[in-house]
């Protein structure tokens, strides 16, 4: 069933307002075990996904219920699909809100053109030219890339279509030493292929599996500074964001107040958080968010003081936001010492976990150490296992962060961040 | 009565059988999973009210998998006319030779498997349940969660608010070959009350949950965890930390089921041998764990919500002893990892949904009970914890290191819980080492299946662990 069809029957089926997403995709995958290839998969696939909402009588509730409607669809079925869908809108009574209305410049948004054939070659070029030797090599590694086309549609007269792409790489890295290997892992999401930097980043990736090998037991510290300088920051910078979202503070799990500072009494330094547009090689530079609302350049947080928060429609209308939107771009900044001025004295610089974690509700951190270099002195020494504990809310006062940034996917964060008193839990 | 089998994909199976036939002209193995699963999440709480059609496994599509000159190829596509499958068959053959190209000229060689057998086989299998999904009665159901919310709201003491949540997901899902023909359709739900408390400028989250192979008649126990969610949202809100050491603990049957997953289930996961990036593989036959340890793994192995009857690659769904009394006796194997381990499938071949490709996935992954009783297990304890609910894990299959994250532990001295609550909690260490030091384990058992699990950082499937209570040594932070 062809989308304008669907179109239709929304339009006429009673519902009070509605939402369409339709994502056409080719995707290319392959997958290599070493530099072998696995195998390869093509994906040619059409996602149309509904939401319909109905007012109450009164006009003061307004609910919605959203679902897929498969291009295989008749319209028997769609009708069906519909139709169900209005039904259970009307069970759902949330405060009354309006949707997104239209906006300058929108329209087929010109974009890249995104060839996947062109976007896998190069992936697959630059894994290629990684310098492996004897001792650390990629063991395995797939990479997905897609070219993506979104149209969005509304009840309002919002009509947005825009092309992206849409890439991921997946690298497992092997070190190898006298009959024993370690691995380390790495995700990559992109928009397309920037050789320099994934060159960069496994060739560092290499030398800490080197590094994992000699490392010693993680010492039981108590309490030390701890260094983050990989995307294990991006935790820390996505509990800033996420106290910003209008969801969180209107779910009353955010207590920062626009105009008040977010860390009373802070002494380290003041944390800048921007939404933005557009990032080089982003994979999410969209011309406007999931629900049709235009994507603009905002500071949520600016000089260590909430500025504005920002969110979904329904949300963003309860609190009175203005032009609000879900970000998709964030540039998060501050810093007033540079990475080598961050890194002196006595700390802990874990660039590998297994999996850290800043948890959205309370900001406790929590990870497994599976390489950090612990600088005591005029010494480094690698060392492995043990956790590290503690929480955002007192880091937050004391966190120092480098004048430097570097950028994953669609953040840039700032290259190095350095956390005062955090509990580390040693290996034995 | 039983989930229905799609009738969809009944009407589809005669285009995708001719699609085959007309692939198996150019291909030397040629096989087609195609998904059609319905389903409904309805989440309520006090701030916000959703309901949607889609669940982590709704799904509908299919996914062509080839053999030739020893390379596999996939292609997914959700677009299909039974009455000209010729079209399909065009498109999908100049797809996947057009990636051919791209890594011809790159110099891409293929790692080289041979076919997999074709071996005739037919199954039509129809689960029971007592409600669809697609029939549920939503207002009557959203009423019900709308209570639960408004009943923690109205008890807990600083509760912000409640988050109670229902879906129920049908699934059916075709396998064909040339020479096989497997149809499968199940229900499976699952449901969740969640607390968010506050005391002084903090927030704490604990949720309780529920899940199984049946229908929404599921959720009609929802309500009775309300209880506990409350009373750990309070021990969380006035809990200490956990002075960092290593310490006597008594894993409740979540957390059991959380070792089970992090510690052993990634680590056996054979398609992880195939690129050698599994210590399992030179443990074979050898201890990795206390006379205590044994462990099962497979569909067959509990009623729960990956209970399947065959898997994405038509492997029939399978139960394995894994560890039998501390021997690591075998992993878990999809099909061309078992082909090229020269092993046979166990089962255990998944796609998060059709537009994935398959890896080697858990189902049931659950430790055997035993003989003590747990208040024996603690008080045979001098100073250490019990502990319960399951925040995150993380497995480290290469090393056998373990992460689990704890929403809290309960402490014991001399032999005795003193009410004392620490949170959250940070175990870490050496799988070996932790299985290895299991010296009690409890004669019950619980298995649960709510969320989902990953590969890697990617790839999420439904899955479900569990086990008695056991007495083991970990380090804690």
């Amino acid at each position: 069933m062809k989308l304008n069809e669907i179109i239709d029957i929304v339009k006429a089926s009673g519902a009070d307002a509605w939402e369409i997403t339709d994502i056409k995709e080719e995707g290319w995958e392959f997958y290599f075990i070493r530099h072998k290839l696995d195998q390869n998969r093509v994906k040619l696939v059409e996602h149309i996904r509904v939401t319909v909402y109905k007012k109450s009588e009164d006009g003061q509730f307004l609910g919605s219920a959203g679902g897929e409607i498969a291009p295989t669809a008749d319209a028997e079925e769609a009708g069906r699909i519909v139709g169900g869908l209005i039904r259970n809108a009307a069970y759902v009574r949330n405060p009354f809100y309006t949707l997104n209305k239209p906006f300058e410049g929108m329209g087929e948004v010109p974009g890249e053109p995104v060839d996947p054939a062109a976007i896998a070659k190069d992936f697959i070029e630059a894994v290629r030219a990684v310098p492996e030797t004897a001792t650390e090599d990629i063991n395995s590694w797939e990479l997905f890339v897609s070219a993506k086309n979104r149209r969005f549609v509304n009840s309002e007269g919002v009509d947005v279509t825009y092309a992206y792409p849409d890439c991921m790489l997946e690298a497992v890295i092997n070190a190898r030493r006298d009959g024993h290997e370690i691995e380390l892992y790495r995700l990559y999401k992109s928009g397309g292929c920037d050789r320099a930097a994934l060159a960069r980043d496994i060739g560092e990736t290499l030398r800490y599996g080197k590094d994992k090998l000699v490392a010693k037991d993680t010492p039981n510290l108590e309490k030390a500074d701890v260094v983050f300088s990989t995307d294990a920051a991006l935790e820390i910078y996505d509990w800033f964001a996420l106290r910003m979202n209008a969801a969180f503070k209107v779910r009353g799990l955010s207590d920062w107040e626009a105009g008040k500072p977010v860390a009373e009494g802070a002494t380290g330094d003041r944390v800048t958080l921007t939404a933005v547009k557009r990032l080089p090689n982003s994979s999410r530079n969209a011309a406007c968010d999931a629900e049709g609302a235009p994507v603009r350049e905002a500071a949520l947080i600016e000089d260590g003081v909430a500025k504005r928060f920002l969110g979904d429609r329904q949300f963003s209308q309860y609190m009175g936001l203005e032009e609000s939107f879900q970000p998709g771009n964030l540039v998060a900044s501050g810093g007033s010492l540079s990475a080598d001025e961050l890194r002196q004295g006595r700390f802990l610089e874990v660039v590998e976990f297994s999996d850290f974690q800043v948890n959205p509700m309370n900001g406790d951190i929590a990870g497994e150490i599976r390489l950090a270099y612990w600088h005591d002195g005029d010494t480094v020494t690698p060392v492995s296992g043990g956790s590290v504990s503690g929480t955002m809310a007192d880091f937050a006062k004391t966190m120092r962060m480098s004048k430097e940034t570097r950028q994953y996917d669609c953040w840039i964060v700032p290259a190095v961040t350095r956390l005062k008193d955090v509990t580390v839990t040693g290996a034995m | 009565m039983k989930a229905p089998f799609s009738q969809f994909l009944a009407g589809q199976a005669d285009g995708l059988k001719a699609l085959i036939a007309l692939l198996g002209r150019r291909y030397d193995y040629v096989s087609v999973l195609s998904t059609d699963s319905v389903g409904f999440a309805a989440r309520i709480s006090q701030r916000a009210k959703s309901v949607v059609n889609d669940t982590m496994t709704t799904e509908r599509g299919h996914v062509v998998r080839v053999h030739k000159d020893g390379l596999y190829s996939e292609a997914a596509f959700n677009a299909f006319d039974p009455a000209h499958p010729e079209a399909t068959a065009e498109a999908l053959v100049r797809a996947l030779d057009s990636q051919l190209a791209t890594l011809a000229a790159a110099g891409v060689e293929p790692y080289e498997t041979g076919a997999l057998e074709d071996e005739p086989q037919t199954l039509f299998v129809e689960m029971e349940t007592e409600r669809l999904p697609e029939d549920e009665d939503m207002e009557a159901l959203i009423a019900s969660l709308s209570v639960i919310s408004d009943e923690a709201v109205k008890r807990g003491e600083g509760v912000l608010d409640c988050i109670a949540s229902a879906q129920s997901t049908h699934i059916s899902k075709m396998f064909l070959t040339a020479r096989r023909d497997l149809r499968q359709s199940y229900v499976y739900s699952e449901g969740t009350v969640a607390v968010i408390a506050a005391k002084d400028g903090r927030n704490e989250l604990s949720h309780e949950g529920v899940s199984g192979r049946i229908g929404p008649e599921l959720f009609a126990g929802l309500k009775d965890k309300l209880d506990d969610a409350l009373r750990v949202s309070g021990e969380l809100l006035s809990a200490g930390r956990v002075e960092p050491g290593e310490y006597d603990i008594i894993a409740a049957p979540d957390i059991a089921g959380l070792i089970a997953h992090e510690a052993f289930g990634h680590g056996v996961e054979m398609d992880m041998f195939v690129k050698d990036r599994a210590l399992g593989a030179a443990y074979i036959g050898k201890r990795v764990g206390s006379d205590n340890v044994t462990m099962h793994e497979g569909a067959l192995c509990a009623e729960s919500v990956t209970a399947y009857a065959f898997d994405d690659e038509g492997t029939l769904a399978g139960d394995v002893i894994e560890i039998d009394r501390g021997i690591l006796k075998t992993g878990i194997c999809d099909a061309l990892s078992a082909l090229r381990l020269g092993v046979k499938p166990t089962g255990n071949g998944k796609r998060q949904n059709f537009e994935h490709k398959v890896y080697t996935r858990m189902t049931n992954t659950i430790f055997d009970s035993g003989h003590d009783k747990l208040e024996d297990m603690i008080a045979s304890i001098k100073k250490g914890y019990l502990l319960e609910g399951v925040s995150s894990g993380m497995e480290d299959p290469k090393h056998w290191g373990i992460q689990c994250i704890m929403s809290r532990g309960y402490e014991i001295v001399d032999g005795k819980l003193t009410g004392k609550v620490v949170a959250p909690v940070v175990m870490t260490g050496y799988v070996p080492d932790l299985l290895g030091s299991v010296s009690m384990v409890s004669g019950d058992r619980a298995v649960s299946g709510n969320g989902g699990c990953g590969k890697g950082h990617k790839e999420w499937v439904k899955v479900a662990d569990g086990g008695p209570y056991l007495k083991a040594r970990a380090r804690l932070g």
